[in-house]
């Protein structure tokens, strides 16, 4: 991580950019400077709507359809940006500098082979020939360790997997040896065990070419690893820029400290309640979808009332699947859920109104989860009219009781619709409607992923007090294992479609792992700069990620990691 | 001399226009103008004086349908900002009643004659024409361009035509006034038609007999293929299967071919038509319907609903059709769009409403000889079908444009 | 390859299965006719002697199911049958017609295909010009008018007042092949109009969709000048919704004729459909609605084969 601070390459002064929304044009940036010198790399961190992509757009004199830059300069190696002529513009971008974007599947044209979008720019600046840029191309591909760098390139986009797709896009972004590099999210999209082998390939090639970037992400952890320097942005604006080390150790704004406190959320640890039946028991159960696979494999565990069981796994390893059993929109092949020691019907159809009523869910996206034209009081009141029978006065009163539960004021909120308010208190909501079924089981199917941090603590925080004062049970499905660490009590750990390992949290997380815990527990980003150095030491290049996971079988011994 | 006048005062006019655009920075104006101007050039050199008369008219109209649009459509935002619908939109079973009682008493009013029946009519429908008018409309309606507003107003025109036919027109609608295919006159604003009816009169109830037939035949097809897709999205399995292979089959059969089937068989009748219109156009309705609420079905506020236990009829009331409405009333324009000229092409075929009922298609074909004499009153009717359609398809561009919230 | 020609199969399959149902649905539907053919040939006051006669010689005292079939294996070889009305045969009536309107449709669509792409590909490209909020207003203007209004309208021009082509297309034996281009310029004309504006709007439609991926900002951010993302990038997965745009088009095309043929009095098989129609002579209104329903189901499987042959999602499987 040395930063040759001689030659600055990037110069941007009070950039202002602006959004065409409502028949209007909005300030989107409001102001901001960045310097950015040959070689470093810059980290742009900031939550959702902190401009940071629009940035990174503009640093390539780029602005999307719909938004326009409306002030300041964007001086790149001493040519102006924003004054440029188009054609100007385009001969610096892919050879000069390049754009890495979130999502590597729709970003790579589905009518080519890889390995022709990757010499593309190479040819049209007449850098090299054909043959000359196809065999670099597979240099980079086998320094960002992609399987099979003589062959891979020669399929299509569709034909290769998410996290290869990812470096092969960072392979074609350093195809002409840019001076700058834009990675727009560029590991958003992925499973962490995935993750990792992306940062790993884009750290080693950036250094090894001494390129300069700028890393936009959300995620702390990550950028810690990635970046020389780190940006904070809130709405527009900067909020302070820092070396990472510094950054980490002593911010200097609130804002940006309150971001580092996020993960300090803790909660004590419940045992199970003794001699008692399970209120939910999922017993032995396998299940497919129509005609396909089996996707859980002898799935079981408890849920013991008032606790909190944390079902973690990547992306295809079941978990949303078992929620699905036990809500019965998907009945098990074989196998039985059981309410507090009885069958439950498979099928939510055949299930009593009681039944119905004593697991609700609560869901990841708030957007989707809550109907745009219902009024919020209906949301929230028609499951105590449906069940309780609740009519007029009783029915508001319950409503404002449970808007009162969950911290918001009912007279400002009763008659508004969804639409009107904020991811956080649309969760919030989400959280008021299972509720008012008076439930004693929830299931919360990645409730906070799609959160800010800030307001995913305090969704955390809400959680923990209801089930507190109400005595709820949750069922916690994540992927995110600092929000496993925050609130579970007792954790399972699945893998495709089969529960790897299970047990109170604090035994899952001293070891022996078993390896996938293991991959998965060591995959996971952590705040200091030097974390990813020495796990890829630790464990070694081939290791870690898809390569790693697809030697564990959920069968293997535990391990003394 | 006047000749010269004219054609002076016809370039001086664009050039001055021209000028005026490009200080103060029109871009678009002034290209348009600008272009006109060279345009006029070439039409004045191989058309003489008559083609740049024309341009002038063409102009001069283009912009008297501006001047309408625009006034239109600020009568209508300051209508929906007054929020005249508030009182009507608040309470469902108020708003139900009020329509029902005007439609009733228009039934009631047309059995014992107490000629009334327009009015009643008249009043349901700018109950329902006044429900949408609010705060937020006038927004929508403010950013309107000027094809919709002109759209709005038409079809607002024909539905005034249409419902006071009777009193519009100053002959009866068989009335026979003349001899065949007399010249226009002080009493026949467009002549008369090949059996000495007024033409004028018969268009006019035209609007009533041809649309309201195309209205009819696209609400039968809307309510069969809308329920029929709600249906099958909510439901799913075999039953969305077995009616998507039932659209499918419908659909391959181009869709006056099928009209003509059908009429081939049971005969040129109002309700054949009807019939047929709904069979034919319901697939197309079904298969729209379906994916609209095909997309809203997957959401997760419809999973909750279902695992609250609620039951199917309360999905589509409370979850499924306040999310569609958009889509679905865009589409209903559409609709009318192809049920109109289907209708209008039956007709004009000699296989639509059967005379002496005024018709605009049929006027057409029985007024066709008089193109040979260079004559154009049989393309009055078409053009009335042509304006009416164009007009839906206005407004329904706009309501598209807008719910895809593109920006493009 | 594999998965290609079994998906191009199962869609054959299904075209060919679509027609069956149809031809099912055409001749049955002449069955729920009040009474029967008999009766409505013979009209009200037809004696039973009569019927029962004419009902012998048209075979009608077999079950349904046995004439379906022979009608069936009739149509296979392009035997439909006698007219009801001039006892000629149905194939020697409406061949000769067929020919002349698949001849007006290939007119209209020579021009009108590549017209139309070319432009609908340049409305894309100037969106939200003047020129696109043009090209909007007069393409909307000529989808809503219908047929017959184009149609008189070109002929009160061109035939009427200009006198430069003829009003009524009539053919004759041994006509030269410029001759009948002329004969047929307005006819063709109006399908013209009227089907480029349908495949403007849609192409660009398609291609505007096509604008807004990821990939082609990729290429934009990759310094790819604009006309190579449109021809490297944009076209090569474009060509599934223009295949497409072009078969809905054609196929369009093929039922706008029907009144196209009526305005120009033009000697095809839309006009002897209508004639039919109102003579009642189910014979020939069964085979041109089948032959049309055929020619459609054709089109949309070809642009269905078209789509699945291009994708290349589907020509590259994993």
């Amino acid at each position: 991580m040395k930063s040759n601070k001689k030659e600055v390459l990037l110069e941007i002064h009070d950039l202002q950019i602006q959004g065409y929304s409502d028949e209007q044009w909005v300030d989107i940036i409001k102001g901001v400077d960045l310097t950015l010198h040959r070689g470093e790399v810059m980290g742009l961190i900031g939550e959702s709507g902190a401009g940071k992509s629009t940035i990174g757009a503009a640093a390539m004199g780029y602005a999307r359809d719909g938004t326009r830059i409306s002030g300041g300069s964007i001086e790149f190696d001493g040519m102006e940006l924003s004054t440029a002529t188009e054609a100007e513009k385009r001969s610096l971008r892919g050879a000069r500098i390049a754009y890495v974007a979130q999502s590597a599947a729709a970003s790579f044209n589905p009518a080519h082979k890889i390995i022709d979008q990757h010499t593309e720019a190479p040819l049209h600046y007449r850098l090299q020939k054909r043959t000359e840029a196809q065999e670099d191309a597979m240099v980079l591909y086998e320094k960002l360790r992609l399987p099979n760098p003589d062959e891979i390139g020669f399929r299509y986009p569709h034909q290769v997997s998410g996290g290869q797709l990812q470096r092969a896009m960072t392979a074609m972004a350093m195809s002409c040896r840019p001076d700058l590099i834009i990675f727009d999210e560029p590991t958003t999209a992925l499973d962490v065990t995935t993750q990792i082998e992306v940062l790993a390939a884009i750290r080693d090639i950036v250094d090894e070419y001494n390129t300069a970037a700028i890393y936009i992400t959300h995620d702390l952890a990550v950028v810690a690893q990635m970046a020389d320097t780190i940006k904070v942005l809130l709405k527009g604006n900067e909020v302070e820029e820092a070396p990472t080390e510094q950054m980490l150790k002593s911010p200097k704004e609130d804002y940006t400290k309150s971001l580092w406190a996020v993960r300090s959320f803790k909660r004590e640890q419940k045992a199970r309640p003794k001699d008692s039946v399970p209120l939910i028991s999922v017993k032995n159960i396998d299940a497919s979808y129509t005609g396909g696979e089996k996707v859980l494999d002898d799935v079981s565990f408890d849920v013991y009332e008032g606790m909190t069981v944390a079902v973690v796994g990547e992306s295809g390893s079941g978990k949303s699947t078992t929620a699905r059993c036990i809500t019965g929109l998907l009945p098990p092949s074989k196998g039985e859920i059981q309410f507090k020691g009885e069958a439950l019907p498979p099928d939510y159809r055949n299930r009593s109104k009681d039944q119905l009523r004593q697991a609700q869910m609560i869901y990841q996206m708030a957007d989707t989860a809550l109907n745009p034209k219902v009024k919020i009081h209906e949301i929230i009141g028609r499951p105590a009219q449906f069940y309780q029978g609740l009519h007029g006065g009783d029915l508001k009163s319950r409503v404002d009781e449970l808007l009162d539960l969950i911290e918001l004021e009912p007279a400002q909120y009763y008659n508004r619709y969804p639409p009107e308010l904020s991811g956080g208190q649309k969760q919030r909501i989400g959280i008021a409607r299972a509720l008012a079924a008076n439930p004693t089981f929830i299931i919360c199917d990645e409730v906070t992923s799609a959160l800010d941090q800030l307001v995913a603590e305090g969704i955390l925080k809400l959680l923990d007090r209801l089930q507190r004062e109400l005595n709820l049970a949750y069922m916690f499905i994540t992927h995110d294992l600092a929000t496993v660490r925050a609130i579970a009590d007792e954790v399972v750990v699945m893998q495709y479609g089969k529960v790897v390992e299970q047990g109170p949290k604090e035994d899952m997380f001293t070891p022996p792992h078993h390896p996938y815990t293991d991959l998965l527990l060591s995959s996971v980003p952590e705040m200091d700069p030097n974390w990813l150095t020495t796990l890829l030491e630790e464990r070694g290049v081939d290791n870690v990620g898809d390569a790693a996971s697809t030697k564990i079988d959920p069968n293997d011994e535990k391990v003394q990691s | 001399m006047s000749f010269t006048v004219f054609v002076f005062g016809y370039y001086t006019v664009l050039l001055v226009a021209s000028c005026i655009a490009a200080y103060f920075n029109k871009r678009a104006v002034f290209m348009l103008l600008f272009s006109l101007t060279l345009v006029s050039f070439i039409l004045g050199i191989v058309g003489g004086v008559g083609a740049l008369q024309t341009v002038a008219a063409l102009a001069g109209l283009l912009a008297l349908a501006g001047m309408i649009s625009y006034g239109f459509r600020e009568f209508l935002v300051y209508l929906a900002e007054g929020d005249v619908g508030a009182p009507l939109r608040g309470n469902n079973t108020l708003f139900l009643s009020v329509v029902g009682l005007f439609t009733v008493l228009a039934f009631a009013s047309s059995a014992y004659g107490w000629g009334l029946t327009e009015i009643f009519v008249f009043l349901a429908v700018a109950m329902i024409i006044l429900l949408p008018l609010s705060p937020d409309t006038a927004k929508e309606l403010r950013t309107a361009p000027m094809t919709a507003a002109f759209g709005l107003f038409v079809i607002f025109t024909y539905l005034v035509m249409g419902v006071f036919a009777s009193y519009i027109a100053p002959h009866g609608e068989a009335e026979v006034i003349s001899s065949a295919f007399a010249p226009r006159g002080e009493d026949m604003l467009l002549g008369a038609d090949q059996l000495g009816r007024d033409m004028f009169s018969r268009i006019i109830y035209g609007a009533r007999n041809s649309v309201g037939l195309a209205l009819v035949a696209t609400v039968a097809a809307f309510i069969l293929g809308a329920s029929a897709g709600l249906l099958a999205a909510t439901k799913g399995g075999w039953l969305d299967q077995l009616l998507g292979r039932i659209a499918d089959v419908i659909m391959s059969i181009p869709s006056l071919i099928f009209a003509l089937l059908m009429l081939s068989i049971f005969g040129p009748d109002i309700s054949v038509i009807i019939v047929a219109v709904a069979i034919i156009y319901a697939p197309r309705v079904f298969r729209l319907t379906r994916s609209v609420a095909g997309n809203v079905v997957v959401m997760d506020y419809i999973e909750a609903a279902k695992l609250r236990g609620e039951g199917n009829w309360y999905l589509i009331r409370r979850e499924i059709l306040p999310n569609s409405t958009a889509p679905l009333i865009a589409e209903f324009g559409l609709e009318f769009c192809f049920v109109f000229l289907l209708v209008a092409g039956l007709s004009f075929l000699g296989l639509g409403i059967q005379p002496p009922t005024a018709d605009w298609g049929s006027m057409v074909r029985e007024n066709a000889t008089l193109i040979s004499f260079g004559d154009i009153t049989p393309l009055i009717p078409a053009a009335a079908i042509a304006l009416l359609t164009v007009s839906v398809n206005f407004v329904v561009d706009w309501m598209l444009h807008r719910s895809s919230g593109l920006k493009e | 390859m594999g998965d290609i020609l079994g998906l191009i199969g199962r869609r054959l399959g299904l075209g060919l299965i679509i027609l069956l149902v149809i031809s099912v649905i055409i001749f049955f539907m002449v069955e729920l006719l009040p009474g029967d053919i008999a009766q409505a040939v013979l009209g009200q006051g037809a004696t039973e002697e009569n019927l029962r006669a004419l009902r012998k010689e048209m075979g009608l005292d077999q079950p349904a199911i046995v004439r379906y079939l022979e009608w069936l294996g009739g149509a296979v070889t392009l035997d439909f049958g006698n007219s009801i009305v001039t006892d000629e045969r149905v194939t020697t009536l409406i061949g000769d017609r067929f020919m002349n309107t698949l001849f007006l449709a290939s007119y209209a669509a020579v021009i009108a295909v590549p017209f139309a792409i070319i432009l609908g590909v340049i409305v894309a490209l100037l969106r939200n010009s003047i020129f696109d909020r043009v090209a909007n207003v007069m393409t909307l203007t000529s989808i809503s008018s219908p047929e017959f209004f184009l149609g008189y309208i070109l002929i009160l021009y061109f035939a009427v007042k200009w006198s430069m082509f003829p009003a009524i297309s009539s053919l004759s034996e041994g006509m030269s092949f410029w001759a009948l281009l002329e004969r047929t310029f307005l006819p063709a004309l109006t399908l013209v109009l009227v089907v480029t504006a349908h495949m403007m709007r849609m192409t660009r439609a398609a291609i505007i969709n096509l604008l807004a991926s990821p990939y082609i900002e990729m290429a934009r951010l990759k310094g790819t000048p604009p006309w190579k993302v449109i021809v490297r990038h944009a076209l090569p997965n474009a060509w599934a919704p223009i295949i497409n745009v072009v078969a809905l088009n054609l196929a369009y095309l093929i039922t706008g004729v029907v009144l196209v043929e009526v305005v120009f009095v033009y000697p095809g098989i839309g006009q002897a459909l209508v004639d039919a129609v109102s003579k009642r002579d189910f014979p020939v209104v069964q085979a041109s609605c089948l032959i049309f329903a055929a020619t459609f189901i054709l089109l949309n499987l070809a642009a269905d084969v078209g789509a699945i042959l291009t994708n290349p999602r589907l020509r590259h499987p994993k």
